[in-house]
């Protein structure tokens, strides 16, 4: 191969690294996010609800769901897309 | 601020002379004001923050003041920052349609990667997003231009839409509404800014605590030992913030194009 197309194999495995690393931070970090905003959201509508019929357990059972829920939907959403994407990154890297 | 080092400078106190630890915490990260105008208190941090901005705008300013086509000095400098962010940051995400961002990414990075390195530079030596007031309105500044782009080219209804992946079940969609509402409008955005806070306030409480330590360790005796641990340990935290500063504003501005082109076209 000659100095052109090393240089272009080095700078497109450069910029699938660069996309990689810019898809770990939001992957990682809306993960994150989706577990508080599921404790908070279910938490929350557990309070209220608690607070209705005065029984103070539906918070914590709130949170807990909303927990349950959140992870759920990440296995669901970022576990089927890391599925999908794997193939693809192998294909590349035998490039 | 009230000052450790200087309690500890003006009293002696050191460990065998029955002086307890002055123990860095709140009060490090709280300032007198240089001056006040009425009630309003004009603190160091403040200072802080309209120096890096005018570091970033007199940089640029000066690189692209007379432009070149063969760049030499200081443009060469610019445009080397220019592009490393180009490429590491705002192309992986946006793509090359995306380089009208590009100011605005330039900007902010700089902005807070000078504020972060502030914490290093002896005499200035405080990072201003410690303070969280400073970097909620860098937050919003995102969080407003996501939205806004986000309803602009997808629609009111279609953004919305979008945040729940195709081929949910309509009753797990009903679930998954006040989970994606919360984490869109709440959490994406308080993560976006306690992060930068969180990293930039625990570097530099335990700088001041090594730093604080090392002094009050120190006497003719084996404390002398103790004094060099801590002072060790300062340095290693101190060359870790050099790697944390960048890592930060990095962190930061790569979200910010990440949620920018999640606006700018639905990414499922």
């Amino acid at each position: 191969m000659n100095d052109h197309g090393n240089e272009a194999v080095t700078r497109a495995r450069q910029e699938a690294a660069a996309q990689g690393r810019a898809q770990g931070l939001e992957t990682g970090w809306t993960v994150f996010s989706y577990l508080l905003a599921g404790m908070a959201a279910y938490g929350g509508i557990g309070w209220l609800i608690g607070r209705a019929v005065h029984v103070a357990l539906l918070f914590p059972i709130g949170m807990l769901v909303g927990l349950g829920i959140s992870i759920g939907y990440i296995i669901h959403r970022f576990g089927r897309q890391q599925a999908v994407e794997r193939p693809r990154k192998e294909i590349i890297g035998d490039r | 601020m009230t000052g450790e080092v200087g309690v500890l400078a003006n009293n002696g106190c050191h460990i065998f002379n029955g002086c307890g630890f002055p123990a860095p915490g709140l009060q490090s990260f709280n300032w007198k004001p240089l001056f006040t105008v009425g009630s309003f208190g004009f603190t160091k941090p403040m200072l802080l923050a309209i120096l890096a901005a005018l570091v970033v705008i007199v940089f640029f300013w000066v690189a692209f003041w007379k432009p070149k086509l063969v760049p030499r000095g200081m443009q060469n400098l610019g445009e080397m920052a220019i592009l490393a962010i180009r490429d590491q940051i705002l192309r992986p995400s946006l793509g090359r349609k995306g380089d009208s961002y590009l100011p605005f990414l330039v900007s902010l990075f700089f902005f807070i990667y000078i504020m972060n390195v502030m914490e290093l530079i002896p005499v200035l030596q405080f990072p201003v997003p410690a303070r969280i007031g400073f970097v909620w309105p860098l937050v919003f500044v995102v969080y407003f231009l996501y939205l806004y782009l986000g309803f602009k080219h997808q629609g009111l209804w279609g953004y919305f839409k979008t945040m729940i992946p195709p081929g949910v079940p309509a009753p797990i969609y009903i679930i998954l509404v006040p989970v994606e509402l919360l984490r869109f409008f709440i959490f994406q955005p308080f993560t976006l800014g306690v992060r930068l806070f969180g990293n930039m306030f625990a570097g530099h409480l335990l700088l001041t605590i090594f730093t604080v330590a090392t002094w009050y360790l120190l006497s003719l005796s084996v404390g002398l030992l103790y004094a060099a641990g801590s002072f060790f340990l300062a340095i290693f935290v101190f060359l870790l913030e050099i790697l944390v500063t960048l890592l930060q504003a990095f962190i930061f501005t790569t979200l910010t194009a990440t949620y920018i082109a999640s606006s700018v076209e639905p990414a499922h």
